[in-house]
């Protein structure tokens, strides 16, 4: 038995200089699961701790932003809001945004944040921005849930808003700013270890990102000659889709979508490449 | 005997100072540079680009050693000889730049006491984030919970307190604990029993000790206590400036270190 070990030798672990992977070790990251699982706990866990509130929060915070954006955006620019009630509109709007705008943010910092725990333990890295992700999901779900009753409410009193069968497709869209979110992310983790400067564009360049994504407006407000550099954005067909599946207004082109998809799942892997040769090099760079 | 871990002709380059330009802006002239043939802007007054083995430093130069299944080794050398080095590499933490090394088994690395522990968490809490961390599965730890407990010495009522009102060693007593608890084939610890009382550093060393004559682990151990380095691995290699310079049984090695530290 030893002998026949010794023969040929199937080690359980080479290590070598490069170990370039174009994939995600998913059995590894498997194996990890309850490592997973108690680290999306214990952030969601300490958010709240020692707060008054406590899960409150999740919902407080949109509650807020969306009566903001009634004022700022409804009443003192007067934005239409293509006849949706502009609470649900702006709600939705915010939800989907604070969704991928707080997967973006946590998970390009995966590297710094965690930079003394991965200096001294190894466990797949990419089981961090997989529970920063599925956190913010989480807090997504919170406000969806809150959206739903107060939707309800607008049903029922036979207000003018239209669920389209597009609502089936609404997981895809989740699905898909959670991807986009992480790969744009992840992607900026790896490069932000070498290149600091871009840890201060994140905020500024999120900020920008949110005007010329269709948030706190419809994309039929935007004039015509604009309209195509709005396609360009992969986050557009997303909002529009999404309204239209729960409101019944909205841009809802197959094709625009299938681009926006392919486009996201690129920037994925783009991702993943860039942190799996990121992971193994970044302790001697940062 | 069988090989366990077999490193073979590994090195570890570091570039010396500042590494890339430290910003993008740079590096693309740089780059640029380097495109129409022009010199780097960039490169450090002295430095030739040409040599481009210059600002470089080998923190570990063609180390080779092999340890077999069950065997206690013991990794000794001065400050910068390339120890920690070469565990952060055995503990994929950071990757080699050349050469390999081959390992058979489960490895649990300890480089630090405490990884990961958060301290709004309970004790509890943190024993499994913390043993799931080091790799551990749940129904593992579900399994051991009590017995990680009794080790730390931590009373039942302290397991439901947050790690922040903990002493000290309570603290380390407990991540300790999960680390002794560990089921892996192979162990890497470096300088983990600098920490808690003697009297514990005592418990712990046997708790290692047992570990590999009753389960046959392999054990990796870097400490700078002679006493502890003796008292627990049989067989010894000793590095200085990065190179493997002697490796035999333990006693010996550790004579030559005294020597070294000395000054001979």
């Amino acid at each position: 038995m030893t002998q026949e070990k010794e023969k040929d030798e199937d080690w359980d672990l080479v290590l070598t200089p490069k170990n370039k992977m174009l994939w995600l070790d998913i059995k590894e990251i498997v194996q990890y699961k309850d490592l997973l699982f108690l680290l999306i706990r214990r952030d969601f866990v300490s958010v709240y701790k020692q707060t008054i509130l406590g899960p409150l929060w999740f919902v407080f915070q949109p509650i807020v932003s969306t009566i903001m954006y009634m004022f700022v955006f409804g009443s003192i620019a007067k934005m239409g809001t293509d006849g949706i009630p502009q609470p649900l509109f702006y709600f939705t709007g915010n939800m989907l945004w604070t969704f991928f705008s707080n997967t973006l943010t946590k998970c390009q910092d995966t590297f710094n944040a965690n930079a003394g725990l991965f200096g001294k333990v190894y466990f797949p890295r990419f089981t961090m921005p997989i529970s920063y992700t599925v956190n913010s999901f989480f807090t997504f779900l919170i406000q969806f849930a809150f959206l739903i009753i107060f939707y309800m409410f607008y049903l029922v009193s036979g207000t003018a808003v239209t669920p389209t069968w597009w609502i089936f497709l609404t997981p895809v869209l989740i699905l898909q700013t959670a991807l986009l979110g992480m790969g744009i992310g992840i992607l900026i983790s790896a490069l932000t270890t070498k290149y600091r400067d871009l840890r201060q564009l994140v905020s500024f360049g999120l900020g920008i990102f949110m005007y010329v994504t269709p948030v706190v407006y419809p994309l039929s407000n935007v004039p015509a000659q604009w309209a195509p550099f709005f396609y360009l954005n992969p986050m557009t067909p997303v909002f529009e889709m999404f309204r239209y599946a729960f409101l019944g207004k909205g841009m809802h082109n197959i094709w625009m979508w299938s681009a926006s998809l392919v486009a996201t799942l690129l920037i994925f892997w783009l991702g993943v490449v860039t942190f799996n040769h990121n992971e193994k090099t970044f302790i001697d760079v940062i | 005997m069988d090989t366990v871990v077999r490193v073979e002709h590994l090195n570890k380059e570091y570039r010396l100072g500042v590494i890339g330009n430290g910003s993008l802006y740079r590096d693309i002239q740089s780059w640029m540079a380097k495109l129409r043939h022009k010199e780097d802007p960039w490169t450090q007054i002295g430095a030739d680009s040409r040599v481009g083995r210059k600002g470089r430093f080998l923190a570990l130069d063609d180390v080779s050693f092999e340890v077999g299944r069950g065997e206690r080794l013991g990794i000794m050398g001065r400050n910068g000889a390339g120890k920690s080095t070469l565990l952060k590499i055995l503990s994929q933490i950071t990757a080699p730049t050349g050469g390999c090394i081959k390992i058979r088994g489960k490895v649990a690395s300890l480089l630090e006491v405490g990884t990961g522990f958060h301290p709004e968490l309970t004790g509890r809490e943190n024993v499994y984030l913390n043993g799931a961390i080091l790799g551990m599965h749940k129904a593992e730890i579900d399994k051991k919970f009590d017995e990680i407990v009794a080790f730390s010495e931590i009373s039942g009522e302290f397991i439901d307190t947050p790690v922040k009102r903990y002493s000290s060693g309570m603290f380390v007593r407990l991540a300790f604990a999960v680390a002794a608890h560990l089921e892996s084939d192979i162990l890497i610890a470096d300088e983990v029993l600098a920490v808690g009382d003697t009297r514990f550093q005592d418990k712990s060393l046997g708790a290692m000790k047992n570990a590999s004559e009753n389960q046959g682990r392999t054990i990796l151990f870097v400490s700078h206590q002679m006493g502890a380095i003796k008292q627990l691995c049989q067989k010894g290699i000793l590095l200085e400036h990065g190179r493997l310079i002697d490796s035999g049984p333990m006693n010996d090695i550790a004579m030559k270190y005294q020597k070294l530290l000395e000054g001979a």
